[in-house]
């Protein structure tokens, strides 16, 4: 029995790697390669060329050109009390998204403390849309930051009216950090969340029986049993922010340039070898980051048993309740939340319904309808584009919450060679978007001629491919915490009871993690809705445009004059779309909840 | 990588031809057939000059269709298509620039562009000017010319290039990224031709000593404009064909020729060397320069006819305003230069 169920396994496995190879390793691979071979021979001199010049790598270039100087340099650095030193492109990348990650946590944390522990009329539904963020495009992000937060903008308002500002934060490093916080806060928000829902209450009770205080309990039973979810979230939010380039672009500016900035300029203009090089070396970093992270994962799961997640206490009771520090602090929070995530979106709203000149209109929602009508090559309509948005959606979900679940199965094993397969697994985190678009460019959108035949590998079905692909490991990244939380014994009562793996899988441990399968499913189907490049790669001609490739039409249209009411207009129908899919996900996945 | 190209080359081969075959009953026929035209998104779709242009052809040539194909990489995807021996798959190419035809020619060893300027009708009808190709092959159909556009109750107009280095514009101007913008490029390459490929660094050192800000390209620099971040940003002399009307504030549309001038961004129409309908290539081309065609595709694209003596009246000819110096830099000068220009600017920005 145990060796079929093995097999079963590992043939799920090996189809994940096999597809992974065909959409994934073999177009990143094929881009990454040219990092390292120059007319055919293998060679490191492109990797070298960079980590030599001070652009790139800053004072510590000095590693490659002159390394026998370094610790002589160190001291001198050290003597003459260490003033700022070069950080070049990859340091200032590594150091933006180090601050960005403090900012996402800072954001975050709290909202899964009061998503987690407390229960107010709504909480369900802010749980379902936390991952609206995930599923913007950056362009109409960058849109509703200048608008909330421009010099002419509603937080300056605010602040005039209470006698206070302006302040004065576009284009500058703090503005760009806190659109990173309000794009990766709600995935702190939300891992953490998931993990605290699955928090086994009842050896928080046994502490407290013990003699804990609520304090102590907290730090020695819940905390550990967070960190796994908090370390995941910070670590993938390094990784995406250390990514990062267009909202870098947007609201910071060239000057704030990130690696990412240059791979994309690169790639632009068609100088393969340099992008290659940098987004080599910028994978490795992330790859190894990921490796370190998975090790130290694997080593923090503990086992708990069937206790229950801890109940929630109600916000609100009575009046004296409010003035509770405790909920004063939870309060000053929601209006932080409310600053950072509502005003960006309200701003989003407001721009779809006013004119440049600030007069209402519903211009821009006709222009959506005239849209609708036309029969104009090359127009694209947008219930087209809605449909296919949620169709590739469903689809990617069908994909990714399996092989999701099935890489964290290989994730819960304790060898090595599991450990290997999970950091190969999850990869597709860890490499950006454009090598991805260009390697998928190179490979299955031009074709590859086998036998005299062009294969091609385009339509629907690859788009489905592809956004499984890169949304299966958030499901993976939720799950696995989880599932390895889970008490043994209970998978081995249930397979002396006669259950097969497959069974007290299903049976058994998934329901114990619904909390997470279901965060999972969200940030799956919000990874889908929200890419834009390979599916502007793949999809074939406009009628399979999704909601963002249309968004992004609507920019460039001109017959509105130069200004971005179609796409806001675009935009919003974009937002209550998904704003009701997450909340029926919930809703469905809510069902295996207890 | 050679094998590939033969093998590529094999195909085409192949298909010539065909296309030969088809074309043996003579040409006295009425053109027929599915005519692939590349170009940009925003070229095609309602209201736009790619869909009047398709209408218009189709009703002169009954036989034929228009159909558009507008990869999100542009130019790029048929540079890579050409180099890794994938088929081209399409006829004509709409939307080509000075810059990135000179990328085309350094990529690439073989021809992606058949000659042109000898075989389509009305290619000498095109403002000397505007002619950017010394080998004949793209030829221009229409052209922008990259000036400032700002807000007169704000600044002053901005008379010459060092006068934005002056305290007065302290934080006041907006451009885009040339690495990846037609007009931040065009401005970057306007400010080279005014101060020289030596001077041109110091001079944009003196730009981010005074408070530039280069955003990555024309909507989130126009979009900052317009929420008052700053009174001056690089975009269109045509600007104010798009903001007039009566409720317009016309203050915040004025535009500026820095030195008198204004760089002259020509677009361009190529046929593919692969092309598998060479003879309605033409055909197209050639009804893109007629006197109809350019004065709509100047209205709803919002750029400059190519041809001369084309004037498109009502709101472009009012509105649209020409530099009293357009200036521009040729293929040759752009060759072997523009990318190393683009890199150290781009490098001393980002150094900052």
């Amino acid at each position: 029995m145990r060796f079929r169920d093995g097999r079963a396994l590992s043939v799920g496995v090996v189809a994940a790697i096999a597809t992974l190879v065909v959409i994934f390793y073999y177009p990143v691979g094929s881009v990454l390669a040219s990092a390292v071979s120059v007319g055919g021979r293998l060679t490191l001199s492109p990797v070298v060329s960079v980590l030599a010049d001070p652009f790139y790598t800053g004072a510590a270039h000095t590693l490659v050109t002159a390394p026998t100087t370094v610790p002589r340099g160190v001291v001198t650095w050290l003597r003459a009390g260490m003033p700022p030193v070069r950080l070049g492109l990859f340091g200032f990348t590594a150091y933006q998204a180090f601050l960005s990650t403090v900012a996402s946590v800072v954001v975050g944390l709290p909202g899964a403390y009061l998503l987690a522990r407390f229960e107010f009329p709504g909480r369900r539904f802010v749980r379902s849309v936390t991952m609206l963020p995930f599923v913007l495009p950056s362009i109409m992000v960058a849109v509703g930051f200048l608008a909330m937060f421009g010099r002419t903008g509603l937080f300056n308002d605010a602040l005039a009216l209470a006698g206070l500002g302006p302040v004065e934060v576009t284009f500058t490093l703090e503005l760009v950090v806190l659109a990173h916080a309000f794009y990766n806060a709600p995935l702190v928000t939300r891992l953490v969340t998931a993990a605290w829902e699955s928090v086994d209450s009842r050896r928080v009770e046994t502490a407290r029986t013990l003699g804990a205080s609520p304090r102590r309990a907290f730090v020695d039973v819940t905390v550990p049993q967070l960190l796994p979810a908090l370390l995941t979230a910070s670590v993938l939010t390094f990784v995406f922010t250390f990514m990062s380039f267009p909202i870098v672009l947007a609201l910071g500016g060239l000057q704030l340039a990130t690696v990412e900035v240059w791979v994309f300029a690169s790639v632009q203009n068609l100088e393969l070898t340099e992008a290659a090089t940098l987004a080599a070396i910028e994978t490795a970093l992330s790859l190894g980051l990921l490796y370190v992270y998975l090790r130290y994962e694997a080593a923090q799961i503990r086992p708990r048993g069937d206790g229950g997640g801890p109940t929630r206490t109600p916000l609100f009771v009575g009046r004296r309740s409010v003035l509770s520090p405790r909920r004063l602090a939870l309060f000053a929070y929601g209006l932080v939340a409310l600053v950072l995530f509502v005003g960006p979106l309200a701003s989003l709203l407001v721009e779809s319904v006013t004119t440049p000149d600030g007069q209402f209109t519903l211009e821009y929602y006709g222009f959506l309808l005239s849209r609708q009508a036309s029969a104009a090559s090359g127009t694209v309509r947008p219930l087209p584009a809605i449909r296919n948005s949620l169709l590739f959606g469903a689809g990617a979900l069908a994909l990714a919450l399996p092989t999701g679940v099935l890489v964290s199965v290989v994730a819960t094993r304790d060898s090595r060679w599991s450990r290997v397969a999970e950091a190969l697994l999850t990869a597709p985190l860890a490499v950006s978007g454009i090598v991805v678009g260009l390697g998928m460019l190179r490979s299955l959108v031009f074709g590859t001629s086998l036998f005299g035949q062009r294969i091609v590998l385009t339509g629907p079905l690859a788009v489905v491919a592809v956004h499984a692909v890169a949304a299966y490991p958030f499901v993976s990244r939720n799950v696995t915490p989880a599932l390895g939380g889970i008490d043994d014994r209970l998978v081995d009562a249930a397979r002396a009871l006669g259950a097969d793996r497959t069974r007290a899988l299903v049976d058994v441990e998934l329901p114990l993690v619904a909390p997470a399968l279901v965060a999972g499913a969200a940030f799956a189907f919000a990874i889908s809705i929200g890419e834009f490049d390979s599916t502007v790669l793949l999809a074939e001609g406009v009628d399979s445009a999704t909601m963002p490739v249309a968004l992004e039409r609507y920019i460039a249209n001109r017959s509105l004059g130069p200004n971005l009411g179609p796409a806001t207009a675009m935009g919003t129908v974009l937002l209550a779309v998904t704003t009701v899919s997450f909340v029926l996900i919930d809703r469905v996945g809510g069902r295996w909840e207890r | 990588m050679k094998r590939r190209t033969f093998l590529a080359r094999t195909g085409i081969g192949a298909a010539g031809v065909t296309a030969l075959a088809g074309c043996s009953g003579g040409s006295s026929e009425s053109l027929n057939g599915t005519l692939t035209v590349a170009t940009y998104s925003s070229f095609t779709g309602e209201g736009t000059a790619g869909n009047w242009l398709k209408s218009a052809f189709e009703s002169e040539h009954p036989d034929s269709t228009v159909e558009f194909r507008t990869p999100e990489s542009g130019i790029n995807q048929f540079i890579q298509r050409k180099a890794e021996g994938a088929p081209i798959d399409a006829d004509v190419f709409v939307g080509l620039n000075t810059g990135e035809l000179v990328r085309a020619d350094e990529e690439l060893d073989d021809a992606l562009f058949a000659a042109a300027t000898d075989s389509v009708d009305g290619a000498d009808s095109v403002k000397p000017s505007l002619n950017f190709d010394p080998d004949g092959r793209v030829i221009p159909y229409d052209t922008g010319y990259i000036s400032l556009v700002y807000d007169e109750g704000a600044v002053d107009e901005p008379a010459t290039f060092d006068t934005l280095l002056e305290p007065g514009y302290e934080d006041a101007l907006i451009t885009q990224n040339a690495q990846q913008s037609d007009p931040g490029r065009a401005f970057l390459l306007w400010t080279i031709a005014a101060k020289g490929a030596d001077g041109y660094l110091d001079y944009w050192q003196g730009l981010l000593d005074n408070g530039v800000r280069i955003l990555s390209d024309w909507q989130p620099a126009y979009q900052a404009y317009t929420n008052e971040e700053a009174p001056m940003v690089v975009s269109y002399s045509t600007d104010q064909v798009y903001y007039h009307g009566e409720d317009v504030d016309m203050s915040r549309h004025q535009v500026g020729f820095l030195n008198d001038q204004g760089y002259a961004n020509p677009e361009g129409m190529a046929q593919f060397a692969d092309a598998d309908n060479p003879e309605l290539a033409r055909e197209f081309m050639s009804f893109v320069l007629s006197e109809e065609a350019q004065s709509e595709i100047a209205v709803r694209n919002v750029q400059f006819p190519a041809v001369e003596g084309v004037e498109p009246g009502g709101d472009f000819g009012e509105y649209a305003l020409e530099p009293p110096e357009p200036v521009t830099f040729s293929y040759d000068e752009l060759a072997g230069n523009v990318e190393g220009w683009i890199d150290e600017w781009a490098r001393q920005i980002a150094s900052n």
